[in-house]
């Protein structure tokens, strides 16, 4: 059980339930003992599904890193690849199978395809003459993998660029087949909205699949009211902001991958008195993050500035705590005392573990650069000066600052300007190819076919419009920077987690939960890509009746990748009291800037 | 030898065959070959005889089937590798030969007819014998099968000659009756059916339920509940009387459930019905009488009732039925055609579409494409009108089954109305219509279908004609783009060119610069190439800039050769950069000239180049070639990143009004930052400066800067 899955309003344990399940049957499907051999890219989205007690409840011996060549002697009866279906990997497993040793022990083999089998792969292995080789040869169907109580993923990297770059709608088709695989264990979703090309496929193919799937009546009382499925590249603003929430600032100092977290060991080490600092561990600290931790789930989405207070209210509780023991006098108010003791010593690890890590941060964030850089951010997204070359750019691109950091903030520009002027566009080109290199031509031109950058066309910048339309900028909340304090604890508007910058994609969802898209129809134009409603009936025993004072439950869908920013803000709107309502997320990838500029990078050599 | 080729025998114009003797065969044989088992083995193999067996039947026993041959008064048990004479327990003697076998229906059991008209009944293991009969009938019987039911103990074997029919079983007498007609047996799982020209029976136990409610003067609690319900049709209150007796011994629970099953052994509805009005009546009686067991009697029985019609002619009882299931009794209507019975059937038990109507639809669709004498247009209107958006209804199946029949334009129409372009397209791709299979893989938006079609075209097709189809297929260009950027490059390079895509050629040329050439001149023929199109594409400053990296690899060549080092594949400012660190600062100039390096940037290579040297006395004379347009704080700023304070300091005083309190502190000059601080009369100064103050060494300062502070409050 992964308790934190149910806590929210949907309870996604039976998500998870279901996938180990189908794991379960394939694996006992291959009698005997088993190895495994992965592609490296899935073991971290498996660690979310299974730990190795499980597969190795399933006489699963040995695990290896799928590559070429041999594969290493284990003494087992099958021997089963987990890829994904991409030609390049078929290559290597036709090389281990062609090279097994014939004179050893005859072993068994298997494939099993996440998240869907592929025609072509296949034809590939038996191109290579060893399709015959697997006896089994299936598909799981890992779509959509729990991260949280309200959080979904595919954990699809190449997602962004498969789509918007390279017209590779495979995985727009990996997400619809997720979305009905949700649908057959929470019930059809009454309603979809849309903004976006994308997303117009995706509901397309819903509406498809559901057609194919007529026979299998769904008799589930709906657990989802909506549907909001949302381009990446409707709102290409908000990635590029540094996220200042504190969730979010971890992932854009130290990037969370798969829900865990390594930091620099150094603060983490035991602190014993007489030791001198001597021994101090060199390997980073890995941490798991999540809501199962009850300090993170309280902190994890608040705006950094608030963090801290919160720390030290908790420290001072947890020690009055531990000085209850002098106040135990009895035998019972003893035994109770160390009945607790778990729970606040797990708490205490909790406390010093984030103490730990908001000093890292702090650390980073009280730096002059960071502050400059945030400045300019905020002027920009603010709409000020994004129509001419930016000084500190200037003067980040000449001290050679990290390309990914020079990248985000000229697109951040481009952006805020609704494409920069043809000269300061090429006057930044120029200077990025200068410094660092002519093959980072290929990056731009990447970056341009986004819409990442681009040359202003028409000579108009609609950002303003976009921009007092949605109320994007919320003046009062932005003081140094950080939120003032006040605010930054007791945020009244989604625009917290920026400090003054609400995201774009966020405030589409308030809106459409009210009043409405219809209020906004001028932006929606604007923005690329159309905008739909579908409505998917229900039988009539279905239909859902709500209580007075019940919230809706929304499943907002970031077809490109989301940050934690923007989960944070939705987390924000779910606990409104008069929010209306709940929203769970789900998206192709969880990123931040630099993840997305690096995947959207081409590195020649 | 006369003629040599006298026994050749013509067989058309061009073939010869002939015979000869191999053995003259003197055997001494007591049969006549028509009565024997012939086996011969090719290769020359022995020849083998057997006297013929006067019968034999097939066991199964744990998933083996042997064979029970009786040979005289031998029997015999065979299976794919032995032989072995056996001897069934308690056989009476004098057997000379058996002249009937028969299996029961469920293998379990065996029975043998003698020549000398005895019955010997067993288990078919040939373990135990379970009765015997003497029937003292030597005559052959034209067949013998056993009548059981299933969960009784009771066993009985039915025999039949000419014109007459014994039931024998565990008991000194046995059942006779005459057979007016030939007459033929067919074992049943409950029973015997027993049909000839005029009549059509069946011979069975009576089960458990009927039995007890119509045995007479039955007492049983069934028996007593029709006896009250008739009673209570006629308004007597008799069956009040009944009703009490079975109610007081507490079993009137189990009446109802003895009307309901003796309702099911009857094949008259009249009985039925009066069986199953009496456990209605008893129900009334019951506070909590589930009522399935009722109503899937009702439904069972309707539809029993209805394929024993003798339009429909399936006399099932009601245990065939519950064995045979529904969905059996389902196909075998569908075989004969009776779609309208089965879909009724389907309808009335609420049975799940998919399993139900649509199968059945569906089977009827399959026949329909058969009909030749029907145009395409209206056997796929037939269809789609019959079937509709169904579902569970497989359109592709039908297609596959008209194209089976030659009807490939019937096919492609009723693929039309697939919904599942996973199932449209292999066929679609059977057929050769590869290209309408390339539209529906893209509709699908399953891009590995799509891939499967376009490799198939692309080995149907010739390439112009390929690159033709994929030129209308937007979706299936770029998946094909990509597919052969992984794999075949060269091809990706014809795409671009028939379309006339300049800018993704450039890039195409670029990546080729870095991944195929080694040499120099082959790089910066790439290069060439990509401006080239670069240019094509009107993307002016991607072709410059192409022509940037040309001169600057020529250039770095030249370097590498004339100062030795590494220079090939830095950046522009990184190789000025390895210039100055390398005290060519005149050939640092020329290539910040040549670039034309802005100026501001080329202060700061210089400043962080010189910096990295620690050449103080470089920078200082650099830091005075004239006015710095990046002003003077990044120097204060690099002397202190290298721990050279005194360097630090003689820019610090230089550096401008707005950001010399920074430059200050940056110094640690606290004392004069907060005199300038105070100047300025700035509020974020000053509070930028207390907060530099530390403890003892600066309080006179802070004190300062408050007293300031409170001076600008007053006034």
């Amino acid at each position: 059980m992964a308790a934190h899955l149910s806590y929210g309003r949907v309870n996604l344990n039976v998500l998870r339930e279901a996938v180990r399940r189908e794991l379960r049957e394939f694996l006992d499907k291959c009698a005997g003992s088993k190895a495994i051999v992965w592609d490296e890219y899935l073991t971290g989205p498996f660690g979310l599904i299974a730990q190795y007690s499980l597969l190795k409840e399933h006489e699963v011996e040995k695990m290896f890193t799928l590559k070429g060549n041999r594969l290493p002697a284990a003494d087992v009866k099958n021997i089963i690849f987990f890829v994904r279906p991409r030609l390049e990997l078929m290559d290597i497993i036709a090389e281990n199978v062609l090279s097994e040793d014939r004179r050893g022990p005859t072993r068994d083999f298997h494939i099993l395809f996440v998240p869907r089998r592929s025609l072509l792969c296949e034809q590939r292995l038996k191109d290579l003459g060893v399709l015959g080789s697997f006896i089994h040869r299936e598909e799981y169907s890992l779509d959509l993998i729990p991260f949280d109580g309200d959080l979904l993923s595919m954990e699809s990297e190449g997602a962004f660029k498969e789509c918007y770059l390279e017209g590779d709608q495979t995985s727009l088709y990996h997400a619809a087949k997720g979305l009905m695989t949700l649908q057959a264990l929470y019930g059809t979703i009454p309603q979809i909205f849309g903004k976006g090309e994308c997303a117009r496929q995706v509901a397309n193919m819903m509406i498809r699949m559901k057609r194919e799937f007529t026979g299998s009546q769904n008799s589930i009382f709906p657990v989802f009211d909506n549907l909001l499925l949302l381009d990446r590249n409707v709102d290409l603003l908000t990635p590029l902001a540094t996220q200042l929430t504190y969730e979010g600032l971890i992932d854009e100092i130290y990037g969370i991958q798969n829900s865990y977290v390594k930091l620099p060991p150094e603060k983490f080490a035991p602190k014993k008195q007489g030791d001198g600092g001597k021994d101090l561990p060199t390997e980073a600290k890995k941490l798991q993050l999540n809501s199962a931790e009850e300090l993170y789930a309280e902190i994890r989405d608040k705006n950094f500035n608030a963090v801290g207070s919160v720390l030290s209210k908790k420290a001072k509780i947890i020690s009055a705590a531990f000085e209850e023991r002098h106040n135990a006098k009895t035998v019972g108010e003893i035994k109770q005392f160390v009945s607790q003791l778990p729970h606040m010593q797990a708490a205490r690890g909790s406390l010093a573990n984030h103490t730990s890590i908001a000093e890292l941060i702090k650390d980073v964030t009280t730096s002059e650069d960071f502050f400059d850089k945030l400045t300019v951010e905020q002027e920009f997204m603010s709409g000020i000066d994004t129509d001419k070359v930016n000084n500190y750019i200037e003067d980040c691109i000449a001290q050679k600052h990290s390309l990914i950091k020079v990248l985000r903030l000229v697109c951040l520009q481009s952006v805020c300007n609704s494409g920069l002027k043809q000269k300061v566009l090429d006057y930044y080109k120029r200077e990025i190819l200068q410094t660092y290199g002519y093959e980072h031509i290929l990056t731009l031109h990447n970056l341009e076919k986004a819409g990442l950058l681009k040359p202003q066309t028409g000579g108009r910048n609609n950002y303003p419009t976009i921009r007092k339309t949605l109320r994007l900028w919320m003046d009062d909340v932005n003081e140094q920077g950080f939120c003032s304090l006040i605010i930054s604890q007791n945020p009244t508007d989604i625009s917290y987690v920026y400090s003054g910058y609400a995201p774009l994609s966020v405030r589409l969802a308030q809106l459409l939960s009210r009043p409405g898209w219809r209020s906004i129809e001028e932006v929606l134009r604007i923005l690329p890509g159309p905008h739909f409603e579908e409505r998917q009936p229900l039988p009539t025993g279905l239909q859902k009746k709500r209580q007075p004072g019940e919230n809706r439950v929304t499943l907002i869908f970031f077809l490109g990748g989301v940050t934690f920013a923007e989960i944070a803000a939705l987390r924000f709107l779910s606990q409104l009291e008069d929010g209306g309502t709940e929203y769970v997320i789900a998206t192709t990838k969880l990123m931040n800037g630099t993840s997305w500029i690096e995947a959207l990078m081409e590195k020649p050599f | 030898m006369d003629c040599y080729t006298a026994n050749w025998n013509p067989l058309g114009d061009s073939a010869f065959y002939r015979k000869y003797e191999l053995y003259s065969m003197d055997w001494d044989l007591k049969e006549e070959l028509r009565d024997c088992l012939v086996a011969a083995a090719p290769y020359g193999g022995p020849i083998g005889l057997q006297s013929a067996p006067s019968c034999w039947t097939v066991l199964c026993q744990d998933r083996v089937a042997h064979i029970l041959l009786a040979v005289g008064p031998d029997l015999y048990l065979l299976d794919h590798a032995a032989c072995s004479a056996v001897t069934p327990p308690g056989l009476a003697p004098g057997v000379s030969s058996f002249l009937q076998m028969a299996v029961s229906f469920t293998y379990r059991h065996l029975a043998l007819f003698t020549d000398t008209g005895y019955i010997w009944m067993g288990t078919a293991s040939l373990k135990e014998k379970l009765c015997e009969f003497n029937c003292n009938i030597r005559a052959p019987p034209k067949q013998m099968v056993w009548c059981s039911r299933p969960r009784s103990k009771e066993r009985a074997v039915v025999v039949a000659w000419e014109r007459r029919l014994m039931v024998v079983g565990d008991a000194p007498e046995s059942i006779q009756f005459v057979l007016d007609e030939d007459s033929y047996l067919v074992p049943e799982l409950d029973g015997v059916r027993i049909f000839s020209r005029s009549t059509h029976e069946f011979l069975h136990e009576v089960p458990a339920a009927s039995e007890e409610i119509f045995k007479i003067a039955s007492m049983a609690p069934g028996a007593l509940l029709l006896e009250a319900q008739k009673e209570y049709e006629k308004e007597s209150q008799k069956a009040d009387e009944y009703l009490r007796e079975i109610q007081e011994l507490g079993q009137l629970t189990q009446a109802v459930q003895q009307c309901i099953e003796a309702a099911g052994h009857e094949h008259q509805p009249d009985m039925q019905k009066s069986l199953l009005r009496a456990a209605s009546f008893g129900k009334c009686f019951l506070d909590r009488f589930p009522p399935d067991s009722f109503v899937h009697m009702c439904q069972d029985l309707r539809v029993l009732n209805a394929v024993r019609d003798y339009h429909i002619g399936i006399p099932l009882t009601y245990s065939q039925y519950k064995q045979l299931t529904i969905q059996v009794l389902l196909d075998r209507l569908v075989l004969r055609r009776l779609y309208p019975l089965a879909i009724q059937i389907c309808e009335y038990l609420r049975l799940p579409e998919v399993q139900g109507v649509s199968r059945i639809l569906a089977h009827w669709a399959c026949y329909k494409v058969q009909q030749k004498d029907v145009s395409d247009e209206d056997v796929a209107r037939a269809i789609n009108q019959k079937l509709g958006d169904t579902p569970g209804v497989s359109y592709s199946d039908i297609a596959a089954r008209a194209y089976g029949c030659g009807r490939t334009e019937l096919a492609i129409k009723l693929l039309e109305y697939e919904p599942r372009s996973g199932e449209q397209v292999p066929l679609l791709l059977k057929m050769k219509r590869s290209k309408l299979a390339l539209s529906k893989a893209i509709e699908s938006g399953d891009t590995d279908l799509v891939f499967t079609v376009l490799l198939h075209l692309k080995n149907e097709l010739n390439r112009g004609d390929f690159f033709m189809t994929l030129r209308n297929q937007p979706m299936a260009l770029s998946l094909y783009r990509q597919f052969c950027k992984h794999q075949e490059l060269e091809t990706l390079k014809d795409l671009y060119n028939q379309d006339d895509n300049h800018q993704e050629l450039g890039s195409f040329h670029i990546r080729a610069s870095y991944a195929a050439e080694e040499r120099i001149e082959g790089r910066v023929a790439a290069l060439q190439t990509a401006a080239d199109a670069f240019y094509k594409a009107k993307n002016e400053f991607a072709a410059k800039a192409t022509e940037d990296q040309m001169r600057l690899l020529r250039l770095q060549r030249r370097l590498e050769d004339e100062l030795g080092g590494q220079f090939l594949d830095l950046s522009l400012h990184d190789t000025v950069t390895t210039l100055i660190l390398g005290g060519h600062n005149k050939r640092a100039e020329q290539l910040a000239r040549d670039f034309r390096i802005p100026d501001k940037r080329l202060w700061w290579l210089k400043l962080t180049a010189l910096a990295d040297l620690e050449d103080w006395e470089e920078l200082e004379k650099f830091s005075k070639s004239k006015k710095s347009p990046i002003g003077y704080l990044p120097f204060v700023e690099i002397c202190m990143k290298q721990h050279n304070k005194y360097e630090a300091k003689k820019y610090a005083s230089r550096v401008g009004p707005e950001q010399k309190v920074k430059a200050l502190l940056l110094v640690g000059d606290v004392a004069q930052a907060a005199d300038v601080a105070i100047e300025h009369r700035n509020e974020a100064e000053l509070s930028l400066v207390l907060s530099h103050c530390t403890g003892a060494t600066d309080g006179a300062t802070a004190d300062k800067i408050q007293r300031a502070r409170a001076q600008a409050q007053k006034k």
